[in-house]
């Protein structure tokens, strides 16, 4: 069954749209998914027949409630959710200069055409050729200008085992000049749900806007997750995000930055804790230095155990007019046991010379002096290797803004 | 039940790798109430005494018996030995990024009464506990908030073993170098600590190389360890002797 399938879509009646469609299809046609031999991806790739066999399915909504189970959070939040890949259209309660539609509300109205598939080419990034290919399910999330959002914006995707689907989503977030928000994406299924999950994130951050992010990528033990965030901040913004990975058997999260203005920030951290055989979880960044007076720092920390695999392939790319950028990159990893596999791909591309760059990968095993410390206080081995682990991860939850979304993290983590 | 809490039979012990014995033919016994030092030479392998006492894995015991409170000791994981009992105040604590002591002394804590089949303290009455014992350390809440041992001075890192020892109480203590890298307070804090603890159910064995720390605590057995085992033993006067006259005359045997 080819990926690419025929199946009437909302919106096929609007050119723009359609056109939309198209061209990704096009560009995902044109290379197919990623193998081997793609550089971006040769560490962490997979067949189409891992996938078994997903629906791709133009279904309107049935939710069973199953996504509003557990929503209990320990901090106040504004809910939205998908159901099995499909946006739930409610009444969201949206304080003043927040705008939230569902994409094709958004393409309706027009007001998404500045952003929607803007900020990447999609010849670039296979999978979200492929999302494009269905632009359907989506958020267009809009903080106005100078908007200060208290509460973050939590954004839970939730599946169930009945099928086995393929959900192409794509969201749009603009936080305008001045703005400034957080938004949390919590993904979680059914125990034993099979899926394919396809994100797509264009996130565009303002002129001195500030836009936090986190991922808890919380998927059922048998789901692919693949997700691009697509990022562009202008003078003065920051995009600060955070993702918490390894529960699947694969994961990729990338995130691809471009810093176009002077002043702009970024910062990418994230975890993962990996102790399944053949699980694989990929983080990929790219960021892109594009303007003088642009900064970006990465603290990317992962576990590894069994026969299980860590990717990270991080980028800097300061461009050749961008003097006094800092960029700055470190991945570090714990492998736990001898079958476990950490593939690290640093990459500084600097065509500037009065710039500020480092980058570091270390891997290595728990210290054994400091096992031993805690079990001659009474510690159990594993219970002392346990709060070795988290203490390791916890240097990067540590960098979160917010405590309180951090803590909801790491105590699930 | 015997007053005797820790039996070594002629123990032969040594590094796992070296395949070199560094413990040859030790024999001790240390009853409850008592105060045990153990002095020797730099290199003598008193610290190894402690490991192999601790269960630390790189260790290897070769042959010979270790009794501790009537249990075989050397076939208890590290961890059930602490929990047995057994304090062993390190020579260099271990610095752990990322665990603040506080957390530390609450995970010991709650293993230890989860060994014990006691409720684990939760929170606050683990603060409870922790505040009253740390201010007699002289251990400010802001250290307790640190990772532990962490950029501690000398002071501090002894300071936090003692006041393990006072959280933990132990039935058997041993103090490795426990006096090494303190000033004259700091050691007085510890040995102070110390004896608060030390009754007539539990008891203290001190491995030093000097009588500084003898000085404070008075220890009712001094045994000269040369060589792997112990050569000599008597009372404070022995202690007071070596002092003077240093080891050579228990080396030359």
């Amino acid at each position: 069954m080819s990926l690419l399938q025929n199946i009437n879509l909302w919106g096929d009646d609007i050119p723009y749209l359609s056109g939309l469609r198209e061209k990704n299809r096009i560009s995902f046609e044109k290379r197919g998914l990623p193998d081997s031999k793609t550089e971006d991806w040769r560490f962490s790739y997979f067949k189409q027949d891992d996938m078994q066999n997903p629906v791709i399915d133009n279904e309107p909504i049935k939710c069973e409630g199953h996504c509003h189970s557990n929503d209990k959070l320990p901090f106040n939040a504004l809910q939205i959710r998908y159901c099995n890949g499909k946006l739930h259209i409610e009444d969201w309660n949206l304080p003043n200069g927040v705008v939230i539609k569902s994409l094709i509300e958004a393409v309706y109205d027009g007001d998404i055409k500045s952003y929607l598939n803007k900020s990447f080419n999609p010849d670039d990034f296979p999978f979200a050729a492929l999302n494009g290919a269905y632009l359907e399910q989506g958020l267009f999330i809009l903080i106005e200008r100078g908007t200060v959002l208290s509460e973050p914006l939590y954004i839970k995707y939730h599946n169930s085992a009945d099928k086995n689907r393929l959900c192409n989503i794509r969201n749009t977030v603009v936080a305008e000049n001045g703005a400034k928000a957080t938004v949390i994406e919590h993904f979680c299924a059914e125990e034993n749900a099979v899926y394919t999950q396809n994100v797509v994130n264009e996130i565009f951050v303002g002129n001195n806007a500030e836009l936090n992010h986190y991922v808890w990528q919380n998927e059922a033990k048998s789901a692919h997750h693949i997700s691009l965030n697509s990022v562009q901040v202008k003078s003065g913004g920051n995009y600060s995000a955070f993702c918490a990975n390894g529960t699947c058997k694969f994961s990729r999260y990338e995130s691809y930055v471009r810093l176009l203005q002077s002043g702009a920030a970024a910062e990418i951290n994230g975890v993962y804790k990996l102790s399944e055989t053949e699980q694989v979880c990929d983080i990929t960044t790219n960021i892109r230095h594009l303007s003088p007076h642009t900064y970006s720092n990465q603290l990317v920390k992962g576990v590894a155990k069994v026969r299980a695999k860590g990717v990270f392939q991080g980028q800097i790319h300061i461009a050749p007019d961008a003097q006094q950028c800092e960029g700055h990159q470190l991945h570090r990893a714990l492998l736990l046991n001898d079958g476990a596999e950490i593939d690290c791909k640093p990459e500084l591309e600097v065509f500037a010379d009065d710039v500020k760059c480092s980058h570091g990968a270390s891997s290595g095993d728990l210290d054994k002096e400091q096992i031993f410390y805690m079990q001659a206080r009474g510690i159990s081995e594993d219970e002392a290797r346990k709060i070795l682990v988290d203490a390791y991860l916890n240097e990067v939850f540590a960098l979160n803004k917010n405590p309180d979304i951090s803590e909801w993290i790491k105590e699930q983590f | 039940m015997s007053d005797v809490l820790l039996q070594i039979k002629n123990l032969y012990a040594g590094i796992a790798e070296d395949e070199k014995e560094i413990i040859k033919g030790l024999n001790l016994e240390i009853k409850a109430g008592e105060i045990h030092a153990v002095m020797g030479p730099n290199g003598a392998g008193k610290s190894t005494l402690s490991y192999v006492l601790t269960g630390k894995p790189d260790y290897e015991v070769t042959s010979g018996e270790v009794f501790f409170n009537d249990k075989d000791l050397l076939r208890l994981a590290p961890n059930e030995r602490a929990c047995e009992g057994l304090f062993l105040s390190m020579q260099y604590p271990v610095a752990i990024t990322g665990v603040t002591t506080n957390n530390f002394l609450k995970h010991a804590i709650n293993a230890q009464r989860k060994y014990k089949g006691l409720p684990e303290l939760d929170a606050a009455e683990f603060l409870k506990l922790i505040r009253g014992a740390a201010k007699e350390f002289n251990i400010s809440s802001e250290m307790l908030k640190r990772e532990i041992n962490v950029g501690f001075s000398g002071g501090e890192k002894k300071r936090l073993e003692i006041l393990q020892l006072s959280l933990l109480q132990p039935k058997l203590a041993i103090l490795d170098e426990a006096d090494s890298g303190l000033d004259i307070d700091a050691l007085r804090t510890v040995a102070e600590g110390v004896n608060k603890w030390h009754n007539q159910n539990n008891a203290l064995l001190i491995i030093t190389h000097h009588l500084d720390l003898l000085n404070y605590i008075r220890p009712d057995f001094v045994h000269i360890y040369a060589d792997g085992h112990i050569v000599k033993s008597g009372s404070m006067q022995l202690a007071e002797d070596l002092e003077a006259n240093g080891y050579k005359n228990y080396l030359e045997e």
